[in-house]
């Protein structure tokens, strides 16, 4: 019995009508379009693209804050926690423990977040203006739960890290990243649903909140 | 999943009857179709990314036995294993071997419409292995006995939240509650645990990325990233169609899934997955599978429906039609409803199981004007309706009737004759009246509202008296 | 623009409807006096039947293209040809070529046919530039666009812009005017229930819409609503085609 695999493709040659000799040339055109690979069309945007992303964030109903510097983070922290009633407890990504979490005042845990954490923070490796979208890349430094299971997920997104679309954020990623993370996710605001009668509810397994620090 | 879809015309009956689903679909009707219509504007064109979108789908399908060597190939590469199914009744094989491989009991999924395709929740419990259905609709749907979804992205939608209500102080046993915040909190704190716990999640895939082997994943409430975070295994289950090759594509068809499912400018989560977790990595899957199900898809390519397995589920042919707004999802008796399963359902399941499917359409086409890869739904149904006539599986007085129809109008002659016979005929049913109100030939029509009676001549007949008056 | 002189702009083919000849001529003839203000000739082939539609819809491919050659024959010879239905018109201009897709020699009698064929306010206001219409109703009008109309030839704003020439008529919104009636063809018999149930939200939006008067470009659709409208006892809001509405009083038999 031939495997599914081989049936299943055999089908395909045989609907596509492609002749074994053929093959070849589909395979060198596929790697074409890969090697060549075309954006689509992509909206224009003539503006600031910081001011861009911060408008789209706030539309998806992010919080959005800035810092002047990147020692400003772990205080910037504490005070939008504070000023919430978030508490002080967080679990900070290990990308972000070269920051002087110590004199925030805040109970920081450098790691992953378990499920039980209240506050997640995480860098980001592009923000994208378009959409007000982070893109977050999973790693050892950055482990894709601190932006899951908290209720609250603080984001520090460093101003030259904010690119035009998913296109340019790719292409960086294409360039810097290797190995090519396990997980890239896009977050685009805190988790919702609106399975219930189209009732748009935050917090549906993700966090409630998401908030972002534009550092610079 | 077990198909109902013979039995269209009962259900219809009982759906149009039933209050409280009439109710539940007026409640939230037009409101993503009003969404999706705002959301277009933040595209400068969107004519050129549904184009673009058309033709990235199209050309996948041209090659696509190569397409998903390059993705096997890619995403082998990057650690994770590539199964194949030929149907449904295999890719639940294959799941279960995989669960029982790893030891597992427990199986957090994330919405896959290919696994209600395949049955998968019923295999998975004959096997010993509880599915958890986490999308906040589907697990509705789930502890409802196993009700099956009435639509492609919102599951639920012909529920009330009362009845949400009523079933989670059921089967949760805790007070009942109407506010749909703390309905979603009970659920996600029900499931926390479930994605902790479970040893195995299981993802469908909105697109497969050949560049980089990778699924792609969207969802708004995040179970998608849990069902593939937390387990030490994933297994993403998909149609063999899904592939896209480059990041770039992705970029574009993420432009247009959102808007045309929900509106949004993008869906609050995007995952794109590729193997397992790295060395030093602290989360992740350990192992991850991927496995491909042909399940009637590998037939249609190279034919006349090939420009379904375009189609990316973003739901808006349903969103927009008639038929579907009027009798809701469950009518169609299958996975898939609305104009996208009248297609899918005879195709995939088999003509004679779904007749009824391709005629319920009034042809108006919202469905193909709104579909953004120009996917031309109701030439689809009337090819489906040729199927239907060259299969013998219309009646024969529909047939002889089409054909003496044309025979007749193919001599004029004869049909001027025929037309005034009708002009007799049915002003003598209208008995002086300017309307009929029970006509024989079409009860159909007469059963819902009044014919009129014709003019005393037809215009051919007046049209020539006229022309005879005039001395031409 | 002033008017053109009588019958100076050259012929143009009606083709009648099959539903018109026998269930409503006066819109054939309400088309005819459109077309003539317009300064053309009409020309009604008297062989003339059926587009092929019902055929074409039911899956019975050889009958539509049977009927459409017929038709293709018949109506190539004008410089235009105007049906007063949207359905009609769509059939040949968007589906006659497809009909011939393996047909060279037809597929390109077709095409030149589907070029130079119009529903009759698509005519009247994108190829004759009509700017007076002899009409002279006066009431409220809310115009509901027939899905062939609108998704096939993209007859929206003419329909709209003709009667907006009429000093009389006071256009009313109509809410989900793009929404399918429910009509279908034979969808309308074979699956009733589920047509009456779309008819009604069409007439209730009509009825909500507060006009007296609903106007269309197709028979088909037209007799659905106002069969509807009658069978629940509205005797009072007047559905009409939009010939006969633009067209105003016919001469007299």
């Amino acid at each position: 019995m031939s495997s599914a695999r081989d049936d299943i493709l055999g089908r395909l040659r045989q609907r596509i009508g492609r002749e074994p000799v053929g093959t070849p040339a589909a395979r060198e055109r596929v790697e074409q379009v890969i090697s060549a690979s075309q954006a689509g069309p992509r909206p224009s945007y003539d503006g600031d693209l910081a001011a861009r992303f911060i408008e789209r964030a706030k539309a998806l109903i992010s919080t959005v804050d800035d810092c002047a510097a990147p020692a400003d983070v772990p205080a910037r922290c504490a005070s939008w926690l504070a000023s919430q009633g978030l508490g002080r407890q967080v679990v900070v990504s290990p990308a972000l423990a070269g920051l002087d979490w110590a004199a925030s005042g805040l109970d920081v845990r450098i790691g992953a977040a378990a499920g039980d954490d209240p506050v997640g923070i995480t860098g980001c490796f592009r923000a994208i203006a378009e959409t007000g979208t982070l893109m977050l890349c999973s790693g050892a430094q950055s482990p894709a739960v601190n932006s899951l299971l908290p209720e609250t997920h603080i984001a520090v997104v460093p101003r030259e890290h904010i690119v035009a679309d998913m296109e340019a954020a790719f292409a960086v990623a294409r360039d810097t990243l290797d190995p090519w993370p396990r997980a890239v996710n896009f977050v685009s605001g805190p988790s919702r649903t609106a399975d219930i009668e189209q009732t748009i509810v935050l917090g549906a397994h993700g966090p409630y909140r998401v908030h972002l620090l534009i550092v610079g | 999943m077990e198909i109902r879809s013979m039995h269209f015309v009962s259900r219809v009956r009982q759906r149009l009857d039933d209050t409280e689903l009439q109710r539940n679909l007026q409640r939230t009707r037009g409101r993503n179709a009003a969404a999706r219509l705002a959301s277009l504007s933040s595209l400068d064109d969107f004519d050129a990314v549904r184009a673009r979108a058309t033709d990235i789908r199209a050309s996948v399908l041209r090659d696509l036995d190569v397409w998903l060597e390059r993705f096997e190939a890619e995403a082998t590469r990057r650690g994770a294993t590539v199964l194949w199914a030929r149907d449904g009744d295999e890719a639940c094989r294959l799941v279960i071997d995989i669960a029982r491989r790893h030891d597992v009991k427990t199986v957090v999924k994330a919405k896959s419409m290919v696994s209600e395709e395949a049955g998968l929740n019923a295999a998975l419990e004959a096997a010993g292995i509880r599915p958890v259905e986490t999308d906040l609709g589907e697990y509705i749907l789930q502890i409802n006995d196993n009700e099956p979804p009435s639509h492609i992205i919102m599951p639920v939608i012909h529920k009330s939240k009362e009845q949400v209500s009523e079933l989670f102080a059921r089967v949760h046993g805790t007070a009942a509650k109407t506010d749909i915040v703390e309905l979603t909190r009970e659920a996600r704190e029900k499931l926390r645990p479930e994605f902790l716990g479970a040893e195995m999640g299981i993802s469908g895939g909105n697109f497969l990325i050949a560049e980089t082997g990778s699924v792609a994943i969207v969802t708004n409430e995040g179970n998608g990233r849990m069902c593939t975070t937390m387990p030490r295994v994933h297994v993403a289950l998909t149609g063999i169609e899904k592939v896209i090759p480059t990041l770039d594509d992705l970029a574009t068809l993420l432009r247009i899934l959102p808007r045309s499912a929900t509106g949004q400018a993008i869906s609050n989560y995007v995952s794109l997955l590729t193997g397992p977790k790295h060395e030093g990595d602290a989360d992740g899957p350990e192992h991850m599978y991927f496995v491909l199900v042909d399940g009637g898809r590998a037939d249609l390519i190279g034919g006349d429906f090939e420009a379904m397995l375009r189609c990316i589920r973003c739901g808006a042919c349903m969103n927009h039609c008639p038929v579907y707004q009027t009798i809701g999802g469950h009518s169609y008796g299958w996975v898939y409803p609305g104009p996208m399963g009248s297609v899918l359902t005879p195709l995939y399941q088999g003509l004679e199981k779904a007749k009824d499917l391709p005629q319920a359409a009034t042809l108006c086409n919202q469905c193909g004007v709104v579909c953004p890869v120009s996917i031309p739904l109701p030439d689809l149904m009337r090819k489906l309706r040729q199927k239907q006539v060259e299969a013998g599986l219309r009646p024969w007085s529909e047939r002889l009737s089409m054909r003496l129809w044309a025979w007749v109008a193919q001599r004029p002659a004869l049909y001027a004759r025929g037309v005034r016979l009708a002009v007799r005929y049915l002003r003598w049913l209208a008995d002086g009246r300017d309307r009929i109100q029970a006509m024989g030939v079409a009860p159909g029509w007469t059963a819902e509202r009044d014919f009129p009676a014709p003019a005393v001549q037809s215009f051919r007949d007046q049209y020539a008296a006229r022309q005879r008056r005039a001395g031409r | 623009m002033s008017k053109p002189p009588h019958g100076s702009c050259g012929e143009v083919g009606l083709f009648v409807t099959c539903l018109v000849d026998l269930m409503r001529p006066s819109i054939a003839f309400a088309a005819l006096k459109l077309i003539e203000a317009a300064g053309y000739t009409p020309v009604v082939p008297d062989t003339q039947t059926c587009c092929g539609q019902p055929g074409h819809n039911a899956g019975d491919a050889r009958s539509a293209r049977a009927l459409a050659q017929r038709l293709i024959a018949e109506f190539e010879r004008f410089p235009c040809i105007v049906a007063p239905s949207g359905s009609c018109a769509g059939m040949i201009r968007t589906h006659y070529p497809h009909l011939f897709d393996d047909d060279d020699a037809w597929r390109i009698r077709a095409e030149a046919l589907a070029a130079k064929t119009f529903e009759l306010t698509q005519f009247l206001a994108d190829v004759a530039g009509v700017t007076e219409v002899p009409g002279d109703f006066a009431g409220t009008v809310a115009y509901h666009d027939s899905c062939a109309g609108l998704r096939e030839l993209g007859v929206k704003r003419q329909p709209r812009a003709l009667l907006d020439r009429m000093p009389g008529v006071e256009q009313r919104p109509l809410s989900e005017c793009e929404e399918c009636c429910g009509f279908g063809g034979l969808f309308s018999v074979k699956y009733p229930d589920i047509s009456g149930a779309i008819a009604q939200r069409k007439c209730d939006n009509i009825r909500a819409s507060g006009a007296g008067t609903v106007a269309l470009g197709d028979l088909g659709c037209m007799m659905n609503i106002e069969g509807r409208l009658r069978r629940i006892g509205d005797e009072g809001t007047q559905v009409i085609h939009i010939a006969e509405l633009l067209a105003g009083r016919l001469d007299p038999d």
